[in-house]
């Protein structure tokens, strides 16, 4: 280095040279930690990205049970013909006036494994029942290899878990005093390669060796179906070391829109609708929380200042088989569900959806749409109630896997690591050792490409950055004309141009989704550089690259764009049987109750050629690519404003196909609650 | 004239207020408790994402200015706007532009060989100067040396990062 030149020259030039690598080093130092800075910032907004898109979803799932909600309150529900339409996405469930026996004889008829024939050609795991642990083995080992498990196992293995969920009451005691220690794994959302490597590291259930899986084991990640069996699995070996606690997303009609369904469907084929029959009867028994050594309590997402153990201790939890529909035994006339029954409904509710806030009280979440935000007087009023000293709870992905909130009182844990993006977020357990329970944290990032190379902080950011933007131009996409006419309202000389403040007020007002526009406005417009205005066109233009169904126009891309998650819900819930397929009498039955409640009448006949022209390949059946191509989907916000209650409901059925031409024109109309969106 | 100067004080305002929601947007994002303070550790990494470039000396003083008497762990955002507006308006602590930089580097290359071994940037890094944790060397490291010749061609570090800094 620099040592040989300073010795030959004088003390007075090494002593300047010193200074000037001093004040380089200072600058590339200032430099380097301004550069991480606004790294950081980009990291940060990318997960408020991330967020109020996921929660913008469960908003619209949340939906359904307000409407339900609203109908509770009203003591008249001849009004409108509410119910027939409740009635229409009840079917199907069961009817309500089945008793428990025969309901349950039912079921078990239904999916009696013997029916279902292992071929010869089926290579995947055989099981035995009652399992043992070599047998487990073998299954993980399976699924490492991508086999699969044979309906029959699969249904068998289901069948043996809700007899010992049965026998469960609501709220487990688990008990460190044998085993020392406990592990507490927060969601796994499909993801199979997170629980593959929390047994890694922390070994597969055990006598002494006890876990506690606080919900939300599916919807989201691929792997939904391995990830219950596996759980499933270690119960049945360990139904005394494995504590399984209910989720919000242990819940067919979460099921229906985040992708546990569809799995299931595509997985089990033939099977389909005996397995998902099965699993909502199976969740519906899971416990509610666990408490440990009568000091933690366990539960998937919080309290509320209502919630009681003794009342949910009593409750009957097999009735909530979903949490977002009147409870079972109800759904004919909810009008007269019983005040002690709503009590229990709203508490499971606010124990599966609560997040914790930094704020005193409590109060409604308004941003998940579900459950409460309770703050730290909440919970310590709480946890002096029933002596307990501390709340673990999951249900909120976080940066590290883990955090604490409330003064040390409330710990979340998160399992599921990559959980938006690839580099978003690690993964996280917790083992709680000891008789003075205490906390140690184990972190990891499961990697899903075989990419050996460790990336930098500054490339998981961009990473993970570049996907949020994604989403968010979907987002913008799918409101084009409303942000068009807005800007439009500004930009008073028609010159393309207005200035950044008042593109961050049109952005914020039309998309609701309370992010820092400012610092996202260079990621997502361009500005004049002459007079740093807003070209406001611009917010639009890396989007036709992802235009998607180009030959419709823009308006049609729009809407599909805005409306695909919707139409899919309501898809599922015509296909009452959940066969993938609507039949054309699911489709005459809905339809016709539809159009009863929008008062426009039909005759079977015209409700029956409506069916026929949407069967496109006139297999006798529509499948959801046939749903969505031939409902020419027209926003006519503003105009024909149904209702605004629920999305279902304002499904519109105003004009008829005209003959003769195939496809259908222009017969369905979705509209949306634009409010709430 | 009147008109002109009025003309001048409006421009002035609503660059005032721009800044103002700019230094907003920014301290809420850190402001997790939405009761309009962050935490004392974070507000260096608000100050310098608002595109300020202080050094931790000058980093130093500004937090004095807007602390409170008996230091509490947070930054109120009232005696924070102040002090942002005042430097984003006289526009202190600029970057470096891009030849500076470069500048810097040759001299920590005292050969003049057009690159640092990561030895070389480890030991100006982490001695001299304002000294990196060791976290923030790693993550610098990370990035900076090249993955086939292992050493630090900084020409091109500091280029590409400029360019992915927008």
């Amino acid at each position: 280095m620099g040592c040989t030149t300073s010795t030959h020259t004088g003390s007075n030039v090494s002593y300047t040279k010193s200074r000037k690598a001093i004040s380089a080093a200072i600058l590339i130092q200032k430099w380097y930690r301004s550069y991480v800075a606004r790294l950081e910032i980009r990291r940060r907004y990318t997960w408020t990205i991330f967020q109020s898109i996921e929660y913008a979803g469960e908003q619209d799932q949340i939906k359904l049970f307000n409407f339900y909600n609203s109908i509770l309150s009203q003591m008249n529900p001849d009004q409108d013909g509410y119910p027939k339409l409740i009635k229409v996405f009840n079917q199907r469930r069961r009817t309500s006036t089945v008793v428990d026996l025969e309901e349950e004889e039912e079921l078990l008829r239904l999916t009696s494994p013997s029916q279902i024939h292992i071929n010869s050609s089926y290579n995947g795991p055989h099981l035995s029942f009652p399992l043992s642990l070599s047998q487990l083995h073998k299954l993980v080992q399976a699924f490492r290899r991508k086999q699969s498990l044979h309906a029959r196992y699969f249904i068998q293995i289901l069948l043996e878990t809700r007899l010992l969920l049965k026998q469960k009451p609501n709220i487990s005691k688990a008990s460190t005093s044998i085993s020392n220690k406990i592990t507490i794994c927060g969601d796994l959302h499909g993801k199979l390669g997170d629980l593959y490597m929390i047994f890694h590291k922390n070994g597969l259930p055990a006598v002494d060796n006890p876990y506690i899986f606080n919900g939300d084991f599916v919807d989201r990640g691929a792997f939904s179906v391995e990830v219950i069996i596996v759980l499933f699995c270690c119960f049945l070996l360990h139904p005394n070391e494995v504590y399984l606690n209910r989720g919000n997303h242990e819940d067919p009609v979460m099921n229906i829109r985040y992708g546990f369904v569809k799995e299931i469907q595509a997985k089990y084929e033939g099977n389909a609708k005996k397995i998902l029959r099965l699993i909502e009867d199976v969740f519906s028994w899971l416990p509610l929380a666990t408490v440990i050594d009568n000091q933690i309590l366990v539960v998937h997402g919080g309290i509320s200042d209502t919630v009681d153990l003794d009342i949910l201790d009593k409750t009957d939890r097999h009735r909530f088989v979903s949490i977002m529909e009147p409870p079972r035994g109800f759904s004919e006339d909810i009008s007269h569900v019983p005040q002690d029954v709503l009590v229990q409904w709203k508490q499971i509710l606010d124990l599966l959806w609560s997040d914790p806030r930094h704020q005193l009280g409590c109060t409604s979440n308004t941003f998940r749409g579900g459950g409460t935000y309770f703050g730290p007087d909440v919970t310590e009023s709480f946890l002096e109630k029933h002596k307990l000293k501390m709340l673990i709870r999951s249900h909120e992905c976080k940066q590290e896997g883990y955090e604490y909130s409330h003064n040390g009182k409330v710990l979340t844990v998160f399992s599921a690591s990559n959980y938006y993006e690839y580099g978003s977020n690690r993964g996280a357990y917790v083992t709680i050792h000891g008789p003075e329970h205490r906390c140690h944290f184990v972190q990891y990032m499961s990697h899903h490409s075989p990419s050996l190379r460790k990336i930098t902080f500054t490339q998981r950011v961009c990473l993970t950055e570049a996907s949020a933007i994604d989403d968010l131009r979907e987002r913008i996409v799918s409101s084009k004309s409303e942000l068009t006419e807005s800007f439009r309202h500004y930009d008073t000389d028609n010159k393309g141009k207005i200035s950044v403040s008042n593109w961050c007020i049109c952005m914020e007002m039309v998309l609701e989704m309370g992010l820092p526009w400012r610092t996202l406005r260079p990621r997502l417009a361009q500005i004049d550089n002459s007079d740093g205005c807003v070209l406001w066109e611009t917010t639009f233009e890396q989007l036709s690259i992802r235009n998607r169904y180009s030959g419709n126009g823009p308006s049609i891309t729009e809407t599909l764009y805005r409306h695909k998650d919707n139409l899919e819900t309501i898809f599922m819930h015509i296909d009452r049987d959940n066969s993938g397929f609507i039949s054309m009498n699911e489709f005459e039955d809905a339809f016709g109750l539809l159009s009863q409640q929008l008062d426009i009448h039909f005759g079977d006949q015209e409700i029956k050629e409506i069916a026929s022209c949407l069967d496109i390949n006139k297999d006798g059946k529509i499948d959801f690519n046939e749903f969505l191509e031939a409902f020419r989907i027209v926003d006519r916000h503003g105009k024909d404003k149904v209702s605004k209650t629920s999305n279902l409901e304002t499904m519109d059925a105003s004009v008829l196909p005209s003959k003769g031409k195939g496809l259908v024109q222009k017969e369905h109309v979705i509209t949306e609650d634009e409010e709430n969106r | 004239m009147a008109g002109n100067e009025e003309q001048q004080k409006d421009n002035a305002d609503s660059l005032i207020a721009d800044i103002q929601k700019k230094i907003t947007e920014a301290f809420d994002i850190f402001d997790h408790e939405s009761n309009k303070t962050v935490d004392v550790r974070e507000i260096g990494t608000i100050i310098r994402s608002l595109g300020c470039c202080p050094s931790e000396a000058e980093l130093h003083d500004m937090l004095a200015e807007i602390e409170e008497e008996e230091p509490t762990g947070y930054i109120r955002f009232e005696k924070f706007l102040p002090m942002m507006t005042k430097v984003l308006m006289e526009r202190r602590y600029k970057p470096a532009p891009e030849d500076q930089l470069l500048k810097a580097f040759q001299v920590l290359d005292q050969d003049g060989k057009g690159y640092l071994s990561p030895e070389e940037l480890t030991k100006y890094m982490l001695e001299e100067g304002e000294p990196f944790l060791q976290e923030e060397l790693e993550e610098m490291l990370s990035a900076a040396v090249d993955p086939d010749k292992r050493v630090i061609l900084y020409k091109d570090y500091v280029s590409t990062m400029s360019v992915e800094d927008v």
